[in-house]
């Protein structure tokens, strides 16, 4: 199992499994790895999987997260990486099962399909099977699709929690708008959220939305926790299990 | 609202038969796409009879009651919704059939999109690997999940986006029309404002041409037919390996009718 190994020169503090939720790194004792210094953010830096990959993540801390010796807004971990925040490190190790490239088993195991084919049920329940196995190996949380919510933290709405099932979601006065806003000078469409097999992405509408304070161009893909402000509304985006 | 619409299918540049179908029914606003496959021409049979039993389906006077449909259906889609999803089932259950009744049919599948709009309210019915897109600010979405395996893969995020579009597994479907007499039936709808643009493709079109290209087509072709043309175009130029099949809507503005027939005739003087 991948795990994280917090260190304070060359002693071991604190060891965690990464699983399928982020580990949060930060002062706040609410973190899953505490560091207990003043250089190091109350929310520091996270790390997570994502499509197959360990990914670290600064959450804008004051003094940075360094890779190795690199600085770093978001990077790729790899087995033997070191995550410095302030004078603590973690060792990344990602050794005995971590993210199991597909193509490894693949290669030999399927023939080359030029035909369009379907899968009757029993193929397709033993592929989803092994392809399950092959993620709970790999710490995903494969089996359960997670849920995205919009949860509204201020703004004049009724609803206070949206559940993202649908492909397009529309946010605006529109009657058809999932997440619909009130007040007489709002756009009809202010912007939509789209689901994509590998995640949820939002995209300017009559209003550019602004995601963790900064404006959107084109479309962008969204974290678990991101906090977007648009026509005077203030929401969490979230992924429940 | 204005709607103007445009399909064209092609044989592409390495197979011999076209096995897809598509029909625009302008009376009733619908438009429906279909990929057949099985092999010695039972393909193109099982698409056109998709494509016409859905179309008869939807012409066909009575309101139904939606009691046809089985599995659950989420409470908020309109009626309009859900008899389009009746019209799939029932397809389904004719190809499968007469898969049953003609030994020589046996394995022939399809895949559906189709899109029926009513006013406003699109209404989209869903089962393959065909999809629908939106174009609307310059954002290209996509409004259906491909019944693949590889894009199964990628929602349980084992493996990247980029690992499935180099993945062997790629004709792997999930759910088609025809392989059983029941099939699931991925439903929704989206509200349709001026200057939104549809597009609904074959695999032949995404495999070929990449999203940011289609949307380009789709930004530079004002008219759908031109667009249609261009994109069948880019396909066949990237390899064609597979039938492309496009149908391009666009909806405008009856207030802009002026400007954009006048932009028409000045696309048409040039010709």
């Amino acid at each position: 199992m991948a795990k994280l190994s917090l260190m304070f020169e060359n002693k071991l503090v604190k060891e965690v499994p990464i699983g399928s939720r982020p580990v949060t790194i930060g002062r706040s004792p609410d973190n899953d790895l505490p560091v207990d210094n003043l250089a190091v953010s109350n929310y520091h830096a996270r790390v997570y999987f994502e499509a197959g990959r360990l990914v670290v993540e600064d959450l804008d801390s004051l003094n940075g997260t360094f890779v190795n010796d690199l600085r770093v807004e978001r990077a790729t971990l790899h087995d033997g990486d070191s995550i410095w925040v302030g004078k603590h490190h973690i060792k990344v190790d990602a050794t005995a099962d971590a993210a199991i490239p597909w193509d490894t088993g693949r290669k030999t195991a399927a023939p080359k399909i030029n035909e369009t084919m379907v899968l009757d049920t029993k193929v397709r329940r033993e592929m989803i099977q092994q392809a399950a196995a092959m993620g709970e190996r790999a710490q995903f949380s494969a089996g359960r699709m997670k849920v995205a919510t919009l949860v509204i933290l201020s703004g004049n709405i009724d609803t206070k929690e949206f559940t993202l099932t649908n492909k397009l979601t529309v946010i605006g006065k529109s009657p058809m708008a999932t997440v619909r806003l009130k007040g007489w000078f709002k756009p009809k469409m202010a912007a939509q959220i789209n689901q994509r097999d590998d995640g949820y992405y939002l995209g300017t509408g009559d209003k550019v939305p602004r995601v963790n304070g900064t404006p959107i161009t084109g479309t962008v893909r969204l974290n678990d926790g991101d906090l977007i402000e648009i026509c005077g509304v203030r929401m969490n985006f979230i992924f429940r299990e | 609202m204005q709607i103007v619409s445009s399909g064209l299918s092609d044989v592409g540049r390495v197979r011999t038969n076209n096995e897809d179908s598509f029909r625009i029914v302008e009376a009733l606003n619908l438009f429906i796409l279909s990929d057949g496959m099985g092999g010695e021409a039972h393909g193109e049979v099982a698409s056109a009879m998709a494509v016409d039993v859905i179309n008869k389906y939807c012409e066909s006077e009575k309101e139904d009651s939606g009691a046809t449909v089985l599995d659950e259906v989420p409470a908020n889609i309109s009626s309009r919704t859900r008899r389009l999803k009746n019209a799939v089932a029932q397809a389904n259950f004719q190809i499968f059939q007469s898969a049953q009744k003609n030994p020589e049919q046996r394995g022939m599948g399809a895949t559906i999109t189709t899109l029926w709009l009513k006013d406003t309210l699109l209404s989209i019915a869903h089962v393959g690997d065909s999809r629908a897109y939106l174009l609307r600010n310059g954002n290209l979405q996509q409004l259906t999940n491909d019944h693949s395996l590889v894009a199964e893969q990628v929602r349980r995020g084992l493996i990247t986006p980029q690992q499935a579009e180099e993945s062997e597994m790629q004709s792997v479907l999930l759910r088609a029309l025809g392989a059983h007499p029941e099939v699931e039936i991925d439903v929704d709808e989206v509200e349709i404002i001026p200057r939104d643009a549809l597009l609904l493709c074959s695999d032949g079109l995404t495999r070929m041409v990449t999203e940011p290209e289609i949307a380009g087509a789709l930004q530079a072709e004002m008219v759908p037919s031109a667009a249609a043309e261009r994109l069948i175009a880019l396909a066949n130029e990237n390899g064609g390996i597979d039938n492309v099949t496009v149908i391009v809507v666009r909806f405008e503005d009856d207030a802009n009718k002026g400007w954009f027939s006048w932009m028409r005739r000045g696309s048409a003087k040039k010709d």
